[in-house]
């Protein structure tokens, strides 16, 4: 037995190591002020003609300027790489004056030249938001500093486009000099994607410094960047894909914001060296109906209004971010122009039995549901299914719930359409005229094609066609007005449910200063101080 | 043995073909929609952006056509190019790799050293307390998921004691060192770099811990019911019965032959990791090749995923041929020929 002590003893000296291992000094830190964030990164890319996501608008919004910036109230406009602009009378073109002292990173200054050939490599490249440049037939810039846009037809919501961090302005010459491209041949010969992953080229607060998919971006201040005093140094965001772990991060200093942090979450949390804010958002879940899909019940306008009366959207923010969440009346979200003063969605069990039994299906009918197997903004989409599911149970519809993988999910809602399904958006800019051109029954647009309107014409609304093209032509203080009747115009066709605008959690330690959210943008780094 | 060995790796690119063919198969036979993580949703019912999109991703050949491109690709080292992370494939498992087998070998040393030790306890004393005791930790380790055993320990260690640092591989406040292996305990002390090697083997522990854990409880059972088997044959009875010692007759006489069955299972434990250690890689933050090769799945990543089955499937032939190996060294009768 005397060995086995002896065992006993190297066992003894195994877990001393262990212990000594956690005894060793942690890693040098960088110099400077360093901010970390945890978030879970969503990027396809970070070349600002091909990136489009959630996380690409923080990165694009702080290694790039766009010509116009988005002011804390998230509704104004403001001077960012051009100082002044100017619209036509019917609102088709546009002149950009540019901050002269504007530079990018490597000390070049921002000219015209790059405004147009990034403008054009957006529209050229067909990229994730080259939409934002459909309309654009051509771009002057009669001196260095002198941007003349000129579109197809009116848009008043130009200018807010060109807040969006999509539309940033990329120092050609470099970019150029990297194997992009711009030209009308930009889709083949640009090669420069893969440059852009280890390399920003933009005018922003901050520059890129390394990217590793998956695991970490880190940025550091631009030099060049004088439109506000830098105090975060260094930016290092780490890849942090559950909101649990983004929550332990956070609460034992290992970052300093967290992200995605979802309200449940969020009121578990140790709050004595952190700020914990729950602020409402523009971001909201909804249910659509495809009455042209393969498969689909007889969906009329009745049964519709019946579905959107069935939902108990009270219960659906208690059930799916427990209470932390607003009500959504229109398919534009509450906030952006247009919404004021619309009635926000109640359930009526007794009206929508009523309209079920005129429309012939009073005892109900069996509906698929196929949606994404995803959490977004903090939402269970299986869990909001299941809650739709109850609901409508009590007007005798039985939804069969199937969670799908986004990839497969995207097939199918392109391919014969999905009867009931439940998604998500964001906005990209501060406008209501986006929504209108994704979620509108105007023939050819996104959700008129996956609700089936080349099967079932009675989808299509020719009124929303006719009341964007007004709002499109409209002035500024006609805009609310114009963009009221289209939401109601909208909301009549039933076809997109809006359920729950899902609160935002803010979360970072008590010595981070600055950390709000932007309409556009969801994080501005330039606004970040460290105490 | 030699000749085996040289037999055995000459048909690996043979086998690994087969592997590559039927993923390719599988893979672009699957429903879905590859363009998810290229084309973004606002752009997805516009037929000219989803037309650019195919041509440049090669979505718009044949499928034999992209197969015989792929091939050729491959043949030169060319893996493709991921559809979602926009870099080499090649390039991204280079990144990825190293990060996972750090993690797969200290959970491997932790898991089957301390498996060993208590699945020899537990037959040395079976059904005493150490035995119960020992099979109780084995079937807890075994049976509990490491998402929740990770956030549990996250939460213990690293919240609310503090003793160790949460997820990621290294403080993020810090400067990483320079590629060379890709391992960071190796390129920290290649560097000079004492704290942050210190910082690495402080952010290995918990994850190597968790993953280790459920590799312990599976050999910790396996060598308890090998050792039961081996304990009770003559031969250990005659080893006794000469006046060896327990601890000779346990380790020389028991154990090495008892080992022989456990050693398939940790050579296809060490392989599975390899590309299955996802969990552990999302709570821990751990930027590996499982997480690589889920996301691949996810968005229909074809080069990718094709990637990930070729480096799974190397695994699984390269700890084949390693089991193989070790077997004639356990036990000298066993000739590989």
């Amino acid at each position: 037995m005397g060995t086995i002590r002896q065992h006993l003893r190297v066992a003894a000296f195994l877990s001393a190591s262990l212990s000594a291992v956690a005894l060793l000094p942690g890693a040098a830190a960088a110099e400077g002020n360093t901010v970390v964030i945890a978030r879970s990164f969503d990027f396809n890319s970070l070349d600002p003609a091909r990136a489009f996501c959630d996380t690409c608008q923080i990165y694009l919004s702080n290694a790039y300027e766009s010509l116009i910036g988005l002011g804390t109230d998230n509704k104004t406009l403001e001077p960012r790489l051009a100082t002044k602009w100017t619209g036509n009378a019917d609102q088709s073109q546009f002149t950009f004056t540019l901050d002269p002292d504007a530079k990018f990173s490597d000390g070049s200054p921002v000219e015209a030249k790059d405004v147009k050939w990034s403008f054009e490599r957006l529209q050229n490249l067909k990229g994730g938001a080259a939409f934002m440049m459909d309309g654009v037939t051509k771009i002057d810039t009669p001196d260095a500093t002198t941007v003349v846009v000129t579109l197809a037809g009116p848009n008043s919501e130009f200018l807010n486009i060109l807040s969006a961090p999509y539309t940033a302005v990329v120092n050609s010459d470099v970019a150029a000099a990297n194997g992009a491209a711009a030209g009308a041949d930009a889709e083949t010969a640009d090669k420069a994607e893969e440059w852009f992953l280890a390399n920003s080229a933009g005018s922003g607060a901050y520059q890129l410094v390394s990217y590793k998919a998956d695991d970490e971006m880190r940025l550091k201040a631009n030099q060049e960047y004088k439109r506000s005093k830098l105090s975060v140094t260094d930016v290092v965001f780490k890849h942090t894909k559950d909101a649990v772990t983004q929550a332990q991060l956070l609460e034992s200093g290992g970052v300093d914001i967290a992200m995605q942090i979802d309200p449940d979450t969020a009121k578990t949390m140790n709050t004595d060296n952190l700020t914990v804010e729950t602020i409402p958002s523009y971001n909201f879940l909804y249910v659509a109906l495809a009455p042209g899909a393969k498969g689909a019940p007889k969906l009329t306008k009745e049964v519709r209004e019946a579905i959107s009366l069935a939902l108990d959207y009270d219960g659906i923010i208690d059930f799916t971010v427990g209470g932390a969440g607003t009500k959504v009346s229109s398919p534009i979200p509450t906030g952006f122009p247009g919404t004021e003063g619309l009635a926000a969605p109640q359930q009526n069990l007794d009206k929508a039995k009523e309209l079920m039994a005129k429309a012939g299906v009073a005892d109900g009918f069996e509906i698929n549901s196929e949606f994404p197997n995803m959490n977004a903004y903090g939402v269970d989409l299986s869990l909001l299914s299941q809650k739709i599911q109850q609901d409508l149970a009590k007007i005798n519809i039985k939804m069969n719930l199937t969670p799908l993988e986004f990839s497969v999910w995207r097939d199918h809602v392109r391919g014969d359409g999905i009867p009931l399904t439940t998604s998500f958006y964001a906005p990209d800019y501060y406008g209501s005229a986006q929504y209108v051109q994704f979620f509108g029954m105007i023939e050819g647009q996104p959700w008129w094609n996956r609700a089936g309107g080349k099967n079932d014409a009675s989808i299509t609304n020719p009124e929303t066609a006719e009341l964007l093209k007004k709002a499109l032509a409209a002035t500024e203080a006609d805009k609310p007005g114009v963009y009221k009747e289209i939401a109601e115009s909208m909301m009549s066709d039933h076809i997109i449910i809006p359920v729950v605008s899902p609160n935002l959690v803010l979360a970072h330690s008590k010595k981070v200063t600055g950390v709000r959210y932007s309409a556009c943008c969801n994080l501005l780094l330039n606004e970040i101080g460290v105490q | 043995m030699t000749r085996f060995i040289i037999r055995r790796l000459i048909s690996i690119p043979l086998l690994l073909l087969g592997i590559v063919s039927i993923a390719f198969l599988i893979s672009h036979n699957t429903q879905g929609d590859p363009l998810a993580s290229i084309v973004s949703e606002r752009q997805m019912d516009n037929p000219e952006v989803v037309a650019a999109a195919k041509a440049r991703w090669g979505l718009d050949k044949s499928l034999p056509e992209q197969y015989v491109l792929y091939l050729r690709n491959l043949i030169t080292g060319d893996l493709g190019t991921s559809f979602r992370t926009k870099q080499g494939v090649g390039k991204d498992i280079l990144e990825r790799l190293p990060a996972t087998l750090e993690l797969v070998i200290a959970a491997m040393i932790l898991g089957v050293g301390s498996g060993i030790v208590l699945g020899v306890l537990a037959a040395r004393f079976r059904n005493k307390p150490i035995d119960h005791a020992a099979r109780l930790w084995a079937l807890t380790g075994s049976s509990t998921p490491v998402f929740w055993s990770g956030l549990i320990l996250l939460y213990i260690f690293s919240v609310v004691l503090g003793w160790l640092p949460g997820p990621g591989r290294l403080d993020p406040r810090s400067v990483p060192p320079e590629f060379m292996t890709g391992f960071l305990t190796i390129d920290t002390l290649l560097a000079g770099d004492f704290a942050a090697f210190g910082d690495a083997l402080h952010h290995l522990i918990l994850p190597a811990l968790v993953l280790g854990w459920t590799v312990m409880g599976i050999v910790s059972r396996l060598v308890r019911g090998s050792m039961l088997d081996v304990l009770s044959q003559d031969y250990i009875v005659a080893a006794r019965a000469r006046g060896a010692g327990e601890l000779r007759v346990l380790l020389n006489h028991a154990l090495r032959n008892a080992l022989v069955p456990t050693l398939t299972i940790i050579g296809f434990t060490f392989a599975y990791l390899i590309t299955g250690a996802v969990l552990t890689e999302t709570i821990f933050s751990w930027p590996g090749i499982g997480s690589y090769a889920v996301e691949a799945a996810r968005n229909l990543d074809y080069p990718a995923i094709i990637g990930v089955t070729i480096v799974g499937g190397t695994a699984f032939l390269l700890s084949n041929l390693a089991t193989d190996i070790a077997y004639a060294f356990a036990d000298p009768r066993i000739r590989l020929s």
